[in-house]
């Protein structure tokens, strides 16, 4: 009985050291999630403001056929994928590549793996790599994303890839993040012209300049943009995650202790029996 | 008169309501915008850019990058760097153009250093050009 109690002491304190643990790590994503959730916030003008005026081009351009624009048989697609630099944080790295995964069947894939999490998977997978610059997702700056963009747009019109897409987490709430894919390039103009007369847009110096400058920086706006959310998400999802491994570890430590005060209560009766019975004999 | 302008970076959203003119550097050279301008469409290259308030009041920014689009009246400005006049580290921006005029002074630099070195130089000239 002994052996047994001393076990369970030092079960209990080998999971209160685990506790406090999670319980740190839970602090720190929580200030973290505060400062993403910060950033996220900010950064929501600038990508719904880009995102409005793109879209007005290309809804009202008639004119002109931008190699950006124009869809062209696709040989071979180009993946950017946000993912967390550590573990620890529930599904959100595994949710992503799985979302990566099922879009990607059955094509032909490089990939652009942006914290050390997809850094790894992707190299461990041998998967083609196009860069290993972005270890760290979560210093990862506007001017990373900038030369992020101009590469990708350069190997697109080079015929590198045809298509380009961004696989990264949607920070829906503290306690819901979902996985998402989002097309970069080319960009496609809606279906259905808006019938009456189209407003007329004067391009200076012609739509076709114009292009060419702004879509790097619309794709470093979209990569940005996946970027804040996706480093949200992650502090998000380490946060319940440590959450319920703190109260998972409060749970085991209260039967633990019930365990062990039924082994001392045992002991005790047990002692008592003996000297009662020598005493009888 | 006045037009609705609505000023944005990554950094958050920099300006938003009623403003006079603005002026900036284009891609194609300076324009000015005013109350009731056509449709309009273009890239930012890198220059002071004034933007004079409703009441008058003239402010001068670095604007770096971007994209300038009027529609409907309502003119949007997309930068990738906006920095009023007064919010401009004149020492950093200094600091910056003598390290990139050191790279470009020194012999045996790649292609890509020089490529960086100059852009560095272009933004650190048009931050203090605009901090003066």
């Amino acid at each position: 009985m002994a052996g047994s109690m001393k076990d369970i002491k030092l079960r209990i304190k080998s999971v209160e050291s685990t506790m406090q643990i999670t319980k740190a790590m839970e602090l720190v994503a929580s200030s973290k999630l505060r400062h993403a959730k910060l950033r996220v916030e900010k950064s929501r003008p600038y990508f719904d403001v880009l995102h409005a005026t793109l879209a007005d081009i290309a809804a009202h351009n008639t004119d002109f056929s931008s190699s950006y624009t124009a869809s062209r048989p696709v040989k071979r697609t180009c993946y950017v994928v946000i993912a967390g630099d550590r573990g620890l944080a529930g599904g959100y790295n595994a949710n992503v590549f799985k979302a990566v995964a099922a879009h990607a069947q059955g094509k032909d894939c490089c990939y652009l793996p942006v914290g050390k999490k997809a850094l790894e998977h992707y190299l461990h997978r041998g998967a083609e790599v196009l860069s290993r610059e972005f270890p760290e997702a979560e210093d990862v700056s506007v001017g990373h994303c900038f030369s992020m963009a101009r590469t990708l747009a350069k190997g697109f019109l080079a015929g590198e890839f045809d298509e380009i897409y961004v696989g990264y987490t949607n920070f829906v709430s503290m306690l819901t993040q979902t996985p998402a894919v989002l097309r970069l390039l080319p960009l496609n103009p809606p279906k259905e012209k808006a019938a009456g007369p189209q407003p007329l847009i004067l391009y200076e110096p012609d739509s076709q300049a114009v292009y060419d400058a702004i879509v790097p920086e619309y794709l470093a706006g979209l990569i940005y943009g996946a970027l804040c959310e996706s480093v949200a998400s992650e502090m998000g999802a380490r946060r319940t995650a440590m959450d319920a491994a703190s109260k998972n570890a409060g749970e085991m430590i209260d039967t633990l202790s019930l365990h062990y005060n039924r082994a001392r209560q045992a002991a005790i009766t047990q002692e008592i029996t003996e000297i009662v019975a020598g005493g009888e004999a | 008169m006045t037009f609705e302008l609505q000023i944005v970076t990554p950094d958050g959203l920099i300006f938003e309501g009623e403003a006079e003119k603005l002026f900036c550097r284009t891609i194609a050279g300076d324009v000015c915008i005013l109350a009731r301008h056509c449709n309009y469409m273009t890239a930012l290259g890198m220059g002071e850019a004034r933007v004079t308030m409703a009441d008058g009041t003239v402010r001068r920014a670095a604007c770096i990058g971007g994209m300038l689009a009027v529609t409907g009246g309502k003119a949007r400005l997309v930068a990738t760097t906006w920095e009023w006049a007064e919010d401009i580290d004149k020492a950093r921006a200094e600091a910056s153009r003598h390290r990139a005029e050191e790279i470009l002074a020194r012999k045996g630099a790649d292609a890509r250093e020089l490529e960086l070195a100059n852009a560095r130089l272009r933004r650190a000239l048009v931050r203090t050009s605009v901090a003066r």
